[in-house]
């Protein structure tokens, strides 16, 4: 026990490291620095919740359009940057292995803590923002918020893990990530509610964790003027099976690992 | 103690299958100067990898019972668009040392002044063997692997390495991959000669180095 809780204060310390080194190379000291992170999902958010203002009016089943994009974007540039990060992560990171308490897990867990942190960041300013414009509602629910969030980011780390060694091993997996977001896009719930879909279909979403996570965020924003329909359990189980077959592949593909 | 028990390595490129190393046996004890011997390509690098544990054996292991420095060679251990300075600040934080005396001691091992501000993949290969030596030798390590590159710096470089290894931690075990005989005889106790993926002991040096020129 001792043994693990040392390790863990060790791995602790190599990621606070990996964190800070992350933060400096990828946004400088310079101006607004690690401020831009959340520039992109605000950017994105924002224009994309202004199109669909034009094209279908202010207002969508008595939920604010603008509200509605931005609360679903901006999980989904969390998502789309996790999944696009972890190719090759262990490789382009393979120099920071010379020092063996930088584990390979290490910069999966770091790189989607910064891209969360990142997206949370963007969440509240845009939602403070729009609050004062009357676009944004106040939570109605900050639990269910927090714990859909938190379901959400968990299978975002999950299949990282899956994705990053399956990277590793193949060329063609490799290319293929970035289309893994696109065909995450339909089961991410980010432009509906399971509500507004007809019963069949929404059963089959149930077993993606991702609309989950959306729906009971949506819940804890609007609340009432939704209906939520969630799985946790299912969404829990799958994000740990998940998680199993991703440290395993991590596993094996480490011994194998060439690095120069 | 450093211990490598039948240690194998192989490498797979589509389907070619390399072997490099095909059962290495040996111990490091402490105190150990030891030089490791061998052709180009003979797996110094590997083997000092695997014991570094930047890379796994196929089959066999390594057991360490003393701290062991990282792999000082060329490549690794750095982050290329950091500065100097933010490498030394990264590797005291994972290390757990206080940041204030590893630069002190950088700044007086490197000599590098105001280029510690720049990123080390604008570096030199011998800037940045003297960046390497200086934040393995802060952390004082039980065990260094060098890998080379003693000899890529200047005279007054490898005096201060030799200072630093030969005088003042005398006490500490060294593996020193080399291609320079004159380095290994001066320098080490026992001498190791890797051939055919096999290594070989030698208790004195002068038959490792006889064996090692006739290959």
């Amino acid at each position: 026990m001792t043994q693990f809780s040392k390790g863990l204060r060790v791995q602790l310390r190599v990621m606070q490291a990996l964190m800070i080194r992350e933060l400096v190379t990828r946004f400088g000291r310079e101006n607004i620095g690690f401020l831009w992170i959340m520039v992109e999902p605000l950017l994105f958010a924002g224009l994309v919740g202004l199109v669909w203002t034009f094209l279908r009016g202010q207002e969508k089943q008595g939920i604010a359009v603008v509200a509605f994009v931005v609360s679903g974007y901006i999980p989904l540039t969390f998502l789309r940057h996790s999944f696009g990060r972890s190719a090759k992560i262990f490789q382009t990171n393979g120099a920071l292995l010379y020092h063996r308490q930088v584990k390979i897990l290490d910069f999966i867990f770091v790189r989607v803590s910064i891209e969360a942190i990142g997206a949370m960041m963007a969440y509240i300013f845009a939602g403070v923002v729009l609050f004062f414009f009357d676009m944004f509602p106040m939570p109605y629910d900050v639990t269910s918020l927090v714990s859909g969030w938190l379901i959400y980011v968990l299978f975002v780390v999950s299949v990282c893990t899956v994705l990053a060694p399956l990277s590793e091993m193949s060329e063609v997996v490799e290319k293929l990530v970035p289309i893994s977001v696109y065909v995450s896009i339909p089961f991410s719930g980010v432009f509906n509610m399971a509500a507004w879909l007809p019963p069949n279909v929404r059963e089959a979403l149930m077993w993606s964790p991702l609309v989950t996570g959306m729906e009971l965020m949506r819940f804890g924003l609007f609340g009432d003027l939704v209906t939520p329909y969630y799985d946790i359990p299912k969404a829990i189980g799958i994000t740990l099976a998940c998680l199993v077959i991703g440290l395993t592949l991590s596993r094996r593909i480490r011994r194998t690992l060439s690095l120069s | 103690m450093i211990t490598c028990h039948d240690l194998h390595k192989e490498y797979r490129t589509g389907h070619i299958t390399k072997s490099v190393l095909n059962g290495v046996d040996f111990t490091i004890n402490p105190n150990d100067r030891i030089g490791l011997l061998g052709r180009n390509g003979a797996g110094k690098s590997t083997l000092i990898r695997l014991i570094g544990g930047v890379e796994m054996p196929t089959s066999g292991k390594v057991v360490r019972k003393m701290s062991c420095s990282w792999p000082l060679g060329f490549t690794g251990g750095f982050q290329g668009s950091l500065t100097g300075y933010d490498n030394a600040r990264f590797i005291a934080r994972i290390y757990d040392k206080p940041y204030s005396e590893m630069r002190v001691f950088v700044e007086e091992f490197t000599e590098l002044g105001i280029q510690l501000h720049m990123p080390v993949k604008q570096y030199s290969s011998g800037m940045r063997a003297r960046l390497a030596f200086a934040l393995s030798l802060a952390i004082e390590f039980q065990c260094y692997l060098i890998d080379e590159v003693i000899m890529v710096g200047d005279m007054n470089f490898r005096k201060k390495c030799e200072r630093a290894f030969f005088e003042v931690r005398k006490d500490r075990a060294l593996l020193l991959a080399s291609h320079s005989v004159k380095t290994v005889k001066r320098f080490c106790n026992r001498a190791i000669v890797l051939d055919d993926g096999i290594a070989t002991m030698y208790e004195d040096v002068d038959t490792g180095i006889s064996v090692y020129e006739a290959l």
